[in-house]
């Protein structure tokens, strides 16, 4: 996909998760919106291969966003891909539906359960040392947030991945620079990622999260990194699209008023 | 002079099972957080692709575990009881139980086997803490025998499950026998009339020498072996105690959330009313230096204390 194909596919992703939050009024819109561009690169730009339909294909690559909080922003794209009808995104978090706040690993298309953070890079681990072992040559991509990376697990595992030579493991770290309760760097000092995943032995290095022309060539380097895991430090907004939004903590989990919803839609190009 | 050779350790039973399974099947992996074995140094040896050393780093392993059994592995993760179950108790919750995975726990030195390491070693709460896990499978094995059968199903059947193994070897507590009481969960290794001691592990030997000493005592004793902590045959169990006049649980574990607990609840599902007493870890225990005889005699827990029980009672009748 043309890069320009690959902004209005971003569109097309943000719009379809403002809906699907504001159907139930339930779901974390700055979330996603930060890591939508990461999302779209590995799934429409031809980074991950997965084949439409297929969700089951021993071959595929795994892609798990390990910030359990922004599941959501995979399931439009899981329905594009024809894993499950377009019509769960409607449901999403409704009694009978397919699709919860967070990711089930019975949804076709998602890997493991998320929620809890910490758990993907591991659990990317796994699937990575599984490949390798079946020879297999398939990757596994772990989104992770910049707060997730306070999780101890997460450094355990880096440290696994990297003596393991395990270059078929991808983290893209969405560096929003927010958490629940404010901006990272005031409530705990993340500091300079970029230089800790490479001092765990990953390659590592930075992006800026919101543009292809800058995403494509980082993931472009999966396989030419001298055996060594690659980590991206992609650097995002949270909230990305919606400006009263942007880089504002107190968005994460909050529903926006009537008013805002229309100004949210207008900005995001959605029909009133 | 003692010629007695010692029985051989629980761990070494075990992962000599696994090693031999995993000669011809590449799918089995054996994951060890930093806990070694004699029968682990061939398996690294002979089988350097199928060990994995996952770092002092339990939450890793557990997370990398998923990600193995999602892609098809029969995994096997292995190290010191309080480590493998509390230190990544969230892990175990989210990435295996939630996802219900092949997953097999095995971990070693469970209740008080590190007798000198105290506190941190000391698991008085695993068993309250693990059986509260969606769909978990717990066992102990009281003897080589049993360790062996345990080994093989989970082997053969891999699932969810957590293998608790006493630090030590065990002496013999089944004649043949265990194979023919497996599915059932229990073993009722030596039958009595008025009392019944139930435990499990390491106090099973406990167990049966307070029973010949009740015995001259006038008090006919029976000791159960209750190996499958979760899920619990709990018809079958009741029908066990019904048949007896009361009831005497046993364990290195806390008295909330315990074995006796678990025992207590099969009794009060099945309409079972005896007379109950608990022996196990109390609120509060003090911690001191000493061998496991001697911190068994501490928390009372010891044969002493189980006679004592016993005949407190007996006296009832």
């Amino acid at each position: 996909m043309a890069l320009n194909d690959l902004e209005a596919k971003a569109s097309w992703l943000r719009q379809e998760l403002f809906k699907m939050a504001m159907r139930q009024k339930k779901g974390h819109i700055p979330s996603s919106f930060s890591c939508t561009e990461i999302l779209i690169a590995l799934y429409y730009g031809g980074i991950a291969k997965i084949t439409r339909g297929q969700p089951e294909d021993p071959n595929r690559d795994r892609v798990i966003v390990s910030k359990g909080h922004a599941a959501m922003s995979q399931y439009p794209i899981l329905a594009d891909y024809d894993f499950f009808p377009k019509e769960e995104l409607e449901r999403f978090t409704q009694k009978d539906g397919l699709l919860g706040m967070y990711a089930d690993f019975r949804i076709p298309g998602i890997e493991g359960v998320s929620g809890s953070l910490g758990h993907g890079v591991g659990m990317g681990a796994g699937f990575a040392m599984a490949a390798r072992q079946d020879n297999n040559f398939y990757n596994t991509f772990v989104i992770v947030g910049d707060g997730e990376c306070y999780e101890g697990s997460i450094w355990e595992s880096a440290m696994f991945a990297a003596h393991r030579k395990l270059d078929n493991l991808i983290v893209i770290v969405d560096r929003n620079e927010l958490c629940i309760m404010g901006k990272t760097e005031e409530l705990l000092e993340l500091g300079d990622l970029e230089n800790k995943w490479r001092s765990f032995g990953w390659h590592s290095c930075s992006v800026d999260g919101h543009s292809f022309d800058e995403l494509m060539p980082a993931l472009n380097l999966v396989g030419k990194t001298d055996k060594k895991p690659l980590a991206i430090i992609a650097n995002t907004v949270k909230g990305k699209g919606v400006s009263f939004m942007e880089g504002r903590s107190e968005w994460h989990n909050r529903m926006p008023s009537d008013k805002q919803i229309i100004e949210a839609r207008m900005e995001l190009g959605i029909e009133l | 002079m003692n010629n007695k050779k010692p029985p051989l350790l629980m761990r070494d039973i075990v992962i000599n099972r696994i090693f031999e399974a995993a000669k011809n099947d590449k799918d089995i992996l054996f994951i060890s957080a930093d806990l070694g074995a004699a029968a682990l140094d061939d398996f690294r040896d002979k089988l350097p692709d199928q060990f994995i050393h996952a770092g002092i780093s339990e939450q890793n392993m557990v997370d990398l575990a998923s990600g193995l059994a999602l892609s098809g592995k029969k995994v096997f993760l292995y190290a010191m009881a309080p480590f493998l179950t509390a230190r990544c108790y969230e892990q175990i919750k989210c990435v295996i139980a939630s996802m219900n995975l092949p997953v097999t726990l095995i971990a070693v030195g469970v209740g008080l086997g590190y007798d000198h390491a105290t506190l941190t070693h000391f698991t008085p709460e695993d068993i309250a803490c693990m059986r509260a896990l969606n769909g978990i499978e717990i066992l102990t094995p009281g003897d080589a025998e049993a360790a062996k059968k345990i080994a093989d199903v989970a082997i053969m059947d891999p699932d969810f499950r957590y293998i608790r193994l006493d630090r030590q070897g065990l002496e013999p507590a089944y004649d043949g026998g265990f194979e023919a009481v497996y599915d059932r969960g229990f073993g009722h290794i030596a039958d009595g009339k008025n009392i019944v001691i139930i435990t499990c592990g390491v106090l099973l030997q406990k167990a049966l020498l307070a029973r010949e000493i009740l015995g001259e005592k006038g008090v006919n004793a029976g000791v159960v072996d209750l190996f499958r902590i979760k899920p619990i045959d709990g018809k079958s169990l009741a029908d066990l105690l019904s048949d007896y006049d009361a009831i005497v649980t046993v364990e290195e574990q806390s008295l909330e959330g315990g074995m006796g607990s678990a025992v207590l609840e099969v009794a009060a599902d099945h309409n079972i009313l005896k007379p109950v007493r608990r022996l196990g870890m109390r609120d509060g225990y003090a911690v001191i230096n000493g061998d496991r005889d001697s911190l068994h005699e501490l928390y009372e827990i010891d044969t002493l204390h189980i006679v004592g029980a016993a005949l407190g009672l007996a006296e009832r009748f």
